[in-house]
């Protein structure tokens, strides 16, 4: 179909302040964080903000009947090319679409549409005494739709989990256009074991299955105190060992994050104030919960881990500890810091692995990258095995781009080796869909057959998270990482 | 310079990951909320243009016109990209090769040196009192500012009858030992518009032991121009204007616009010279806000006498807290002055909207963004709104005039000097 024609249509149907389609707006469109939409143009040919349930199923029955592609997307934070149209066709931007409809505090739930930023929907329930506790390090920035489709979590996933434990029910649209609830929509039940759960089925599909339109959260109170514990390792190798002491002495903290000396470097040139102190590694312990608690779990975590580190900052002040926290927030960008011409590039840097085999993942990448010749940051939730890292390449140069991409390839092996997985929480997307044979080997059959009865003619975000069909090996015809 | 040679744009660009931390405080992308309007897209417009995949064109100008140049967006982002940097030398490219004589009259007939500015001063006061139509007629220069003179109209602040400069000595002497020869930087606006401030200024400087030298000709401070695209103008405006401090041998420069000093500053030398010159050079590090100044660098004299009980709010402006990163200076200020009660409001440090010429040429947009502002403003139940620059001053004393608001907008200076004069009385009294 001619651009022009489809432009035309998808007024019809919105209006045209909800149809982009001059060449800058979809340009704009053309990215996400990740290393292969650098090194790709992936422009779509129209981009929509739909702002009700109403107006996305006329659109997904015109995609389905005309057999248009569409991208669901949020707010492009993503890592692995998911909200990228790689097949052109229709970019809808469910960022613009950011009402939360109800606070129900009483049955500790939530309400909203999915372009509620996670930062601002935390913002708002504390004035409730609540949270949705998963925590991406993205929190400023991405979309609570975008969180759900991912099955996205962050710096609490070791006490919190991820996501999928907080949804509810959904609403979504399928690929035809057809608008269904599952689980908890309708009802504000807790507990729900009714029917197969369709609601765990789209949380972290990717955009792949259907659009979530409507999102409803169980949540938690907040913690009345918090703390953090700051460890500071001369060796490397016995980081690992006292994420494990700890949780022997019987204590969980809400986040246990390790930065390497490279991580160090790069969050003090980006907030000098932060001052973190040189090491081969630091150790974030969070603790949270009632004061009482927080007070002797802080006493007692900076024992345990006191045996093995040469030096220990227990903190409850807010300043310092926004301070800490956000240090390791940011680790994620700052990483460029560290190379004068270089840039951290999003490749390679999400894999999971099992808590045992942490220190011999982070040496290996090491020696991998030293390999490549590139300098790898490496940082992460060492409390669940998932381990970041953030190669720093200059990314302008072909050279090195080809070497990112090997080093990449490389690092999602190692974690399939090490019985770990290629993605601990960015997602498979279209750069890790070719893993998806060696991981999930018959399911993916099962995986499939799901798609194609879901989704006939595979308009719904065509090309990630599944490898083309018919492929055996399961490998992406994409490139760039 | 070409747009490749731009430090920010040749060594920085690369280092955007596309993360979309600016999104998240970037006031237009509030407002228009698609990525089309973010920061991280000027990032990667320009990248577009300075590998050639995207000419220069009236479209992209339009986009690259919608920037505050507030900084938000590069004070937060963790690689250090400065966002506004790359947005100037985008303009700076689009205005090489498209030649906008029209932004080019406007800027050499309002800013640039005090014979032009005396002249937009009479257009604009006949424009004030004879209305739209006869100043078109005469001159159509506020026709080249923006498409609707309507609008335009209302956000000009009344022109005062003299401006400061003629009512300044070129040298004030200091009222007690002389401790220090401080340059004042007296920017076009506080000149035109807030003359009582500039001599406030003068006044609490003198009476804190400053010898003040402000010259009679001065030029623009340049931020207009780079704003608009125009480099070269703000190149040699800078140097003439150091080269006056320089050969007047003064010990520092100050301003009490916001702009002004953080463009003295040098917030973009980087695309102004290659080298920087040797009067600029020598100012380095000695060019200062005037609340700045006043705390960190003058023993303030504490003989302030006590004024009637008021509730002020400040306003931060970006040029001040996200360039210079001066916030708790003229809070502190503030809360010296007897009477005084300093309310915080939510968000102080939010962008007001206005950006110079921005508020002319998208009056919507910048109007959305001040309204949530005078909100906040009024949720604090102030009776006078303090700030740090005169630009920003306009722009909120436009909004409290369109909610019908009878707050009087002043600088903290203002204060201060109010106080030593109550001082001054209470001692004749006694
Ligand atoms: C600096 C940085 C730090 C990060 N830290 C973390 C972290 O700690 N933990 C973590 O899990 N992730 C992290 N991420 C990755 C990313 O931010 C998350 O995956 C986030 O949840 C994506 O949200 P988004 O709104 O940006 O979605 P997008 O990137 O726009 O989209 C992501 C996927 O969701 C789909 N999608 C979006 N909205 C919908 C919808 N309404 N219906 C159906 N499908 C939809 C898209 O098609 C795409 O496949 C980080 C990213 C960055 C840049
Ligand atoms: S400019 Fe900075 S904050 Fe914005 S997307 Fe790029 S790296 Fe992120
Ligand atoms: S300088 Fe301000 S207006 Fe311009 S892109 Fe950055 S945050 Fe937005």
């Amino acid at each position: 179909m001619q651009n022009e024609q489809l432009v035309k249509d998808l007024q019809a149907i919105l209006g045209s302040a909800k149809v982009l389609s001059e060449k800058l707006d979809l340009l704009s469109y053309s990215y996400d964080s990740s290393f292969m939409a650098r090194n790709n143009r992936f422009v779509p040919d129209v981009v929509i903000t739909p702002t009700s349930t109403e107006e996305v199923s006329k659109v997904m029955k015109y995609a389905f009947n005309n057999n248009i592609s569409v991208t669901p997307r949020g707010a492009g934070s993503g890592e692995t090319c998911g909200s990228l149209a790689i097949q052109g066709g229709i970019v809808m931007d469910l960022a613009t679409w950011d009402t939360i409809e109800e606070i129900d505090a009483e049955n500790m739930q939530v309400q909203m549409r999915p372009g509620v930023i996670h930062a601002e929907l935390n913002k708002r329930l504390a004035e409730y005494g609540l949270f949705f506790p998963p925590d991406p390090g993205s929190s400023q920035m991405c979309t609570v739709g975008g969180m759900v489709a991912n099955n996205s979590s962050g710096l609490r996933a070791v006490k919190y989990g991820t996501t999928e434990q907080y949804v509810l029910g959904l609403e979504v649209v399928l690929p035809n256009g057809e608008v269904i609830v599952t689980g908890g929509v309708n009802c504000r039940a807790i507990k729900n074991v009714s029917g197969l759960n369709l609601t765990k089925l789209f949380v972290g599909s990717e955009g792949t299955l259907g659009i979530i339109t409507k999102i409803r959260l169980r949540l938690w109170p907040k913690p009345k105190a918090r703390g953090i514990l700051m460890a500071v390792f001369n060796d490397l190798e016995q980081a690992p060992q006292a994420v494990l002491d700890v949780y022997k002495g019987g204590i969980l903290p809400s986040g246990i994050e390790i930065l390497d000396s490279s991580a160090i470097k790069a969050v003090n040139e980006y907030k000098p104030d932060i001052n973190l102190p040189n090491a081969e590694a630091i150790l974030l312990y969070e603790l949270d919960g009632n004061p009482a608690s927080v007070k002797w779990e802080g006493e007692e975590v900076s024992r345990i881990v006191g045996l093995l580190a040469a030096n220990v900052e227990w903190s409850t002040d807010p300043q310092r500890m926004s301070e800490l926290w956000q240090g390791r927030a940011v680790t994620a960008t700052a990483a460029a810091r560290v190379r004068e011409d270089g840039s951290r590039i999003f490749a390679g840097e999400d894999i999971s692995i099992p808590l045992n085999k942490v220190t011999e993942s982070l040496k290996k990448i090491k020696e991998i990258g030293k390999k490549y010749g590139i300098g790898v940051v490496n940082y992460g939730h060492i409390g669940d095995g998932n381990v970041h890292t953030a190669p720093v390449i200059n990314p302008e140069d072909p050279e090195e781009v080809k070497l990112g991409a090997a080093l990449a390839d490389e690092i999602h092996l190692l974690a399939i080796a090490m019985g770990g997985v290629t993605t601990g929480e960015h997602g498979v997307g279209a750069v890790r869909s070719q893993y998806a044979r060696k991981e999930h080997g018959a399911a993916l059959d099962v995986m499939q057959s799901i798609k194609r009865t879901l989704d006939p003619k595979n308009i719904m975000n065509p090309g990630k998270l599944l490898p083309e069909e018919g492929n055996k090996h399961g490998t992406s015809t994409s490139s760039g990482s | 310079m070409a747009l490749q040679q731009v430090p920010a744009v040749k060594d920085l660009l690369r280092k955007c990951v596309r993360c979309g931390k600016c999104r998240s405080v970037c006031p237009i992308f509030k407002e228009i909320k698609n990525e089309g309007a973010a920061p991280r897209a000027h990032v990667f417009l320009t990248q577009l243009m300075r590998d050639g995949e995207l000419g220069a064109t009236a479209d992209v100008a339009e986009r690259a016109s919608r920037c505050l140049l507030c900084k938000s967006c590069s004070k937060e982002c963790p690689s250090g990209i400065p966002v506004d940097q790359m947005v100037v030398a985008m303009r700076h490219h689009l205005h090489d090769l498209n030649n906008d004589t029209t932004k080019k009259l406007m800027l050499n007939h309002m800013f640039k040196d005090r014979k032009a500015l005396g002249r937009a001063r009479f257009l604009l006061q006949s424009y004030q009192s004879t209305g739209i139509k006869s100043l078109v007629q005469k001159t159509g220069v506020l026709g080249l500012v923006s498409k609707d003179l309507d609008k335009a109209n209302k956000l000009i602040a009344p022109v005062s009858g003299t401006m400061a400069s003629k009512n300044i000595p070129e040298t004030a002497p200091a009222k007690g030992k002389r401790k220090i020869r401080v340059g004042y930087f007296l920017g076009c606006a506080t000149n035109m518009f807030y003359p009582k401030r500039a001599r406030d200024t003068v006044e609490v400087l003198t009476a804190n032991n400053c010898e003040v030298f402000t010259p009679s000709d001065l030029h623009c401070c340049g931020m207009p121009h780079i704003a608009n695209g125009d480099a070269e103008s703000a190149a040699a405006m800078t140097r003439h204007n150091f080269k006056i401090f320089f050969d007047a041998g003064v010990d520092v420069i100050i301003s009490d616009c916001a702009s002004c000093s953080s463009m003295l500053q040098g917030d973009y030398y980087d695309q102004l010279f290659q080298e920087l010159p040797e009067e600029i050079a020598h100012f380095k590090g000695k060019i200062y806000d005037l609340n700045k100044f006043l705390i960190d660098h003058v023993d303030l004299n504490n003989d302030l006498g006590q004024l009637p009980a008021v509730k002020v709010t400040y306003h931060d402006p970006c040029h001040l807290v996200k360039s210079q990163g001066v916030t708790k200076e003229p809070r502190q200020l503030l809360n010296m002055v007897p009477g005084v009660e300093l309310v915080e409001m939510v968000g102080a440090d939010q962008c007001c909207g206005g950006a110079g010429t921005f508020s002319m040429g998208h009056y919507d947009l910048s109007r959305k963004i001040l309204d949530r502002k005078i909100q906040a403003i009024e949720d604090t139940g102030a009776e006078i709104l303090t700030t740090s620059c005169p630009a920003c001053s306009m722009q909120l004393g436009h909004g409290l005039n369109e909610h019908a608001m009878p707050l009087t907008v002043k600088h903290p200076v203002e204060f201060l000097a109010e106080a030593y004069r109550q001082a001054k009385r209470s001692t004749k009294i006694s």
